[in-house]
């Protein structure tokens, strides 16, 4: 289901994304009318807190999230194609037409490389999996085989779905093309390998996961992302798990794969601190809806959001003084059923009675930026008095 | 090797009350691996290997390290839940008992007067850990109390939060019935929450709110040491401000003395007054925090403050710091010498350079050299025999290593070639210790001392 569309700059657009859970308390409003952008070669970060639905949007994209009990409420997640402007969507495309997008197109690094991958298989065979699955016929080509008249067997051992009989018999009939396609499969994994700085890939190929440290670990997984060079990487927590030392090198890695092959990342993480070194563009997220949006540096030197300003008062830096903190009271309201309000209301300190009835718009401010807030809403264009309104945002002056 | 804190030497003045909560000297523990049939001890992962440390009494002492440094090991020793395999910990010296157990202890047992040897058992029985009488103990006991990092898992799912909050003063005998009842909220209180979350399950609970309650479990007998355990770290940044500010505020209230754990260096800078760092088991660097941030001794210091991403400064261009390489070492068999020295970005020749990091780098950098070592005889780490394949590899691998500038390369004092045969000795080194660098500050790094200190030279960057 291609549709041609403008050729804006884009690369993924989600709109109007909700996404639900059902439950026996009730349905969970995980996303709620989300709508976001990522271009092209260009690194989105979003942040949030535990449970405001970053995660859930990131699998969405993928079409990862379970159904049931999830469901795709609402909205569209468009992905264009670079080269040939065509656009799929990933929530209503045929599932093969999906599957062949997963990994080839857009690859994900998950938050746990140690259970991400597979234990009972080889680094070597799991990222074969990758190759198999989108790059079959450039494996049969690079062993020498047409892969339109390839022998009987070759085409599915070339995409890793051949059993040890089938490859043996194969072995025996045709004992080049076998070592072959063999030598071609392992280039393809070694050269995925050693692009991401793993020190000495033939080893690696052959151990286990649990052979590996975390960070070796978290270079497998970017090595299996991006085998089949995406046009988008999403990046959910891909540091949480390790140490900061090991965090900065895969950073550094991450930064440095990105530059080499324009891939646009979508960076999901709670870590604010981490988006100023890494991201052009934030998008806050909070109980599953985009509160604030916009270039990140930015966003990070002038928030406008009462949420994002707490956020960034609340961690700890040089200079404050020790006890005082700027904690957001209270904690995140539970999204079961949710009443139409500004979810923020109950911590935000300047909620106003339209705050707790009213859901805040997306609303545009100079140099790109966007937020969610009834303090930047005209009591006109609501429909409420004057009086009920939260005192209004004195407009900062944003961007260049 | 060690060297003990001199309590001048280290960080700001002394509180009024002064002293130590705890003292630590040479303090080891050694997990025994097993291994066979027959479970035979066949060595020992060292997760604490040496420490000397103070904790200064109304301040907060801020253990920073990455997983599987040893920090928490270190805190459960410390709070006693983990026995000391070796060393000696001290519980409440003050300024004079300390100074007379540093002396007792440089005495040789059997070179004591006898009436130095009293002094010692007295000495041992009120403060030694492990050594105390037991009403001492259970003053011990009472004052060290501990916070655990995940809430989740260090409260009993099946107990409401009285019975929790509740438990160390009903083992006290310290309350009862109502009175246990008014206590309990009185503390609740304390840690923001009340009297309406008494009968409730820890189930009923968000992540911060659990930690208050373990907050105040570790508060309910008045304790003046709390060891504090990740208290953060599974907690998001609003709510963890949270944890933190009520932190402070009790410390200020009940004048106690922290020890916090962390591998969060942004957490560890805003709340403690003096920073450890620890590496594999050692501490790399001790000082006053604001000190070791704004000039780390130890390139280990360098580093994680270079990786930690932050909200200012310029623009950085992440090449430009300080980077470990490889792998945190498997602590069963840790490197010779300084610890950090396989992996420092600043090594040196007298680091403490052997075989097994021979072995490393070479397996890493020309897998072909490490691919034709058929045997190796060992002698000591510092000292092998390589049987190489044939000839040519092992004149390749000797015109390898004699050729190298690398810190290695240079720490070979003597390379010889007979056949297939390599022989290779490198310099001994003893294991370095903590050493005063400046008054209040300590670094177990050989470059602290010397001119240009750390500073990596141009051409490593």
């Amino acid at each position: 289901m291609s549709v041609e569309t403008p050729s804006d700059d884009w690369l993924l657009r989600v709109e109007d994304l909700s996404v639900h859970f059902h439950t026996p308390r009730g349905v969970v409003q995980a996303v709620d009318h989300i709508t976001f952008e990522v271009r092209p070669k260009e690194t989105l970060a979003l942040v949030g807190e535990t449970g405001c639905g970053k995660s859930v949007t990131a699998r969405s994209i993928m079409k990862l999230v379970p159904e049931p009990p999830g469901e795709y409420a609402s909205g569209s997640i468009l992905l264009r194609s670079p080269s040939t402007g065509a656009v799929i969507d990933m929530l209503t495309a045929p599932m093969d037409q999906v599957r062949a997008t997963r990994g080839d197109r857009i690859a994900m690094i998950f938050q746990d490389p140690g259970k991400a991958l597979n234990p009972s298989l080889t680094i070597g065979r799991q990222l074969a999996e990758v190759f198999g699955e989108h790059r079959a016929r450039m494996l049969l080509t690079q062993a020498g085989i047409d892969p339109d008249h390839a022998p009987v067997g070759s085409g599915a051992i070339a995409s890793q779905r051949a059993g040890v009989i089938r490859r043996n018999f194969f072995h025996l009939t045709h004992p080049g093309q076998s070592r072959a396609l063999r030598a071609a499969v392992d280039d393809a994994v070694i050269n995925a390998l050693s692009d991401t700085g793993i020190p000495n890939p033939r080893k690696v190929m052959s151990s286990y996961p649990h052979e590996l440290s975390g960070g070796m670990k978290q270079r497998v997984m970017i090595a299996q992302a991006l085998a089949c060079d995406p046009d988008l990487l999403i990046a959910d927590e891909p540091t949480t798990a390790l140490d900061v030392t090991i965090q900065a090198r895969i950073l550094d890695l991450i930064n440095d794969l990105q530059q080499r092959r324009g891939t646009a990342i979508l960076y999901i993480t709670h870590d604010l601190s981490l988006v100023r070194q890494f991201a052009d563009r934030l998008a806050v997220m909070y109980a599953g809806r985009m509160v604030e949006s916009g270039p990140a540096l930015e966003v990070l030197k002038a928030p406008q959001h009462p949420y994002t300003q707490g956020l960034l008062a609340a961690i700890p830096r040089a200079g404050t003084p020790r006890g005082q903190l700027a904690a957001i009271a209270g904690s995140v309201p539970q999204l079961v059923d949710p009443p139409p309000q500004c979810h923020f209301s109950s911590r935000c300190g300047w909620s106003a009675e339209v705050c707790t009835t009213h859901v805040p718009h997306l609303i545009g401010l100079p140099g790109e930026r966007k937020v969610a807030c009834l303090r930047f809403e005209q009591a006109s264009s609501i429909g409420v008095e004057e009086a009920e309104m939260p005192l209004r945002a004195a407009h900062v002056e944003v961007g260049p | 090797m060690s060297v003990t804190l001199d309590h001048q030497n280290v960080g700001q003045p002394a509180p009024s009350s002064g002293g130590d909560v705890m003292t630590l000297h040479d303090v080891t523990v050694h997990y025994p691996v097993k291994q066979g049939v027959l479970q035979r001890v066949t060595g020992a992962v060292r997760a604490v290997d040496g420490v000397d440390l103070s904790i200064r009494r109304g301040q907060t002492l801020g253990l920073v390290g990455e997983s599987g440094c040893g920090k928490t090991t270190l805190g459960r020793v410390i709070a006693g839940l983990v026995p000391a395999t070796g060393g000696d910990i001290w519980f409440d010296l003050d300024e004079a008992l300390r100074s007379r157990m540093e002396h007792l202890r440089s005495v040789p047992a059997e070179s004591m007067t006898a009436q130095e040897r009293s002094e010692w058992a007295t000495l041992q029985a009120n403060h030694r850990l492990g050594a105390m009488t037991k009403e001492r103990q259970r003053v011990y006991r009472r004052n060290c109390q501990f916070v655990f990092q995940d809430a989740f898992a260090s409260l009993n799912p099946r107990q409401l939060v009285r019975d929790i909050v509740g438990r160390p003063l009903r083992v006290y005998h310290e309350a009862t019935g109502s009175d246990l009842d008014v206590k309990v909220i009185n503390l609740l209180e304390r840690v923001g929450l009340g009297p309406q979350h008494l009968l409730r399950y820890p189930h009923q609970f968000s992540g911060g709110q659990r930690q208050r309650i373990s907050i105040a479990r570790a508060l309910a007998l008045n304790p003046e040491f709390v060891v504090l355990d990740e208290p953060t770290s599974a907690l998001d940044v609003s709510v963890q401000a949270q944890i933190l500010n009520l932190l402070v505020e009790l410390q200020e209230d009940l004048g106690l003395t922290y020890l916090f754990i962390t591998h969060d260096l942004g957490v560890v800078q805003h709340m403690s007054d003096y920073l450890a760092v620890m590496y594999l088991g050692r501490i790399a660097e001790v000082g006053p925090t604001d000190q070791v941030f704004t000039d780390p001794l130890h390139p280990y210091t360098k580093v994680l403050r270079d990786s930690n991403p932050s909200l200012e400064g310029d623009e950085v261009d992440g090449s430009a710091h300080l980077r470990l390489t490889g792998t945190v070492p498997n602590p069963i068999d840790p490197p010779q010498g300084c610890r950090l020295h396989p992996r420092c970005p600043v090594s040196q020749p007298e680091c403490g350079w052997q075989v097994d990091d021979m072995f490393l780098s070479l397996e890493t950098s020309t897998p072909a050299s490490f691919d034709a070592i058929s045997r190796v005889e060992r002698s000591g780490p510092f000292a092998a025999q390589l049987v190489m394949a044939d000839d040519a590899s092992a004149r390749h691998l000797h015109d390898e290593i004699t050729n190298s500038r690398s810190p290695f390369g240079r720490a070979v004092e003597s390379i010889t070639l007979n056949g297939a045969n390599v022989s290779i000795r490198l310099r001994e080194v003893e294991e370095i210790p903590l050493i005063p660098v400046s008054p209040g500050r300590m670094s177990s790094c050989l470059l602290s001392g010397r001119p240009g200190g750390i500073t990596p030279p141009s051409e490593s960057r």
